[in-house]
């Protein structure tokens, strides 16, 4: 048999086999970890992103909800003080993320979520119950306006005609005189 | 007078009472309490909470403070971010003539909210974690911002003129933008010098 044929697989003896099945195991046992890691350190990476940006949706919605509240006149300053709180663990969140330590960012960014949550919700709710008192101050304000036209117009007519008939009476009550000329 | 020029007065008079009438309704519809200019403020103190004493000799291993504030004057409530900054003195400081940011990378963020006519104040506490003198440069690895440790490694040329190796922490302010749903810079930075010595 020539040195140089390649041997067919029914020639291979077992102890070939085994050599081979222990360089793949070595193989797998040391290099399979590293793409391991690879493959789920980019995914809890791209987990953690996303957990960030959805705390920092929540933190936004709740800004805006305390904006429509604050501009219908109601008094946001407890809730800004709360959102507050989200503020400092969104950006403890984006520097733990931005040095890799995915799980104290997972951590904050859970509970800005959580924080952010809450004060929409309260957002709304102060919004609700201020927009009702709103509504009656508009109403108020209006017919205070309307009122107070048709009684300054009524007052003026009024006081008009009673000007006008004293302004008359004297007018007609007074005598001519007749002024001697100088020539 | 005659009764025509008093028929004149009397209806000045009536329209003007009318007008102060209608001022709960137009007040609806253009508020008078709008202020004028729109603006925010952004300073720095020192450790004592004046402005002065900030620290400039800067010592490796050594924690210093200031004090980081933003006023609003916006006319409403306004969600800002403050970024720091941390540069040698070749590096880039925010574009004063076309409004832009330093294009470097924030070591740290504040976020923050605050109400119209309100301040908010936070204390920043920094510390050079290490840096070595090779003949004429400077290398600062890391630096601490409140406890947390960021990378910087940031090479600095000795400064024959001031006789130091110079490095710039700095604060840029930015504010959220509810049209574009994005923080914008808010055109406003401070910053001071750091004159870094290694141990």
């Amino acid at each position: 048999m020539n040195i140089f044929e390649i041997k067919r697989l029914c020639d291979v003896d077992s102890m070939s086999f085994s050599k081979l099945f222990f360089v793949l195991f070595v193989l797998f046992v040391f290099v399979g970890p590293i793409f391991v890691s690879k493959t789920f350190g980019a995914d809890s990476e791209n987990v953690v992103a996303s957990v960030i940006e959805k705390a920092e949706n929540s933190v936004v919605s709740a800004y805006e909800a305390i904006l429509d509240a604050e501009q219908i006149g109601a008094n946001v300053s407890d809730l800004l003080a709360q959102l507050n709180v989200a503020g400092i663990c969104l950006a403890n969140a984006r520097a733990f993320y931005a040095l890799g330590d995915f799980e104290n960012a997972t951590h904050f960014a859970n509970l800005c979520y959580d924080i952010g949550e809450e004060v929409r919700s309260e957002a709304v709710e102060l919004k609700n119950e201020v927009h009702k008192l709103w509504v009656n101050a508009i109403w108020l304000r209006m017919t205070t306006s309307i009122v107070g036209v048709i009684f300054v117009v009524f007052l003026s007519f009024l006081v008009w005609g009673i000007f006008k008939r004293r302004y008359q009476k004297r007018i007609l009550g007074m005598k001519p005189e007749v002024v001697s000329g100088e020539s | 007078m005659n009764l025509d020029d008093y028929r004149t007065l009397f209806a000045s008079m009536s329209l003007v009472l009318i007008l102060i009438a209608t001022v709960p309704v137009i007040d609806l519809v253009m508020p008078f309490s709008e202020n004028g200019e729109s603006f925010s403020e952004l300073w720095l103190l020192g450790p004592t909470h004046m402005a002065e004493g900030y620290p400039f000799n800067v010592g490796v291993g050594e924690g210093y403070s200031v004090f980081v504030g933003v006023g609003n004057r916006m006319g409403r409530s306004e969600y800002y971010t403050v970024y720091v900054k941390f540069r040698n003195q070749t590096q880039p400081l925010p574009d004063v003539s076309g409004s832009k940011p330093s294009p470097l990378s924030p070591l740290y963020e504040f976020r923050f909210f605050v109400a119209d006519g309100e301040t908010w104040e936070s204390l920043l506490i920094f510390e050079i974690l290490d840096a070595s003198v090779h003949g004429d440069f400077m290398f600062v690895g890391n630096i601490s911002i409140n406890g947390i440790v960021f990378s910087v490694d940031s090479l600095s040329m000795r400064d024959s003129e001031n006789n130091g190796f110079y490095y710039q922490l700095f604060f840029e302010l930015w504010l959220y933008d509810v049209a574009t749903q994005s923080f914008q810079y808010h055109d406003r930075f401070v910053g001071i010098w750091l004159n870094v010595t290694a141990s």
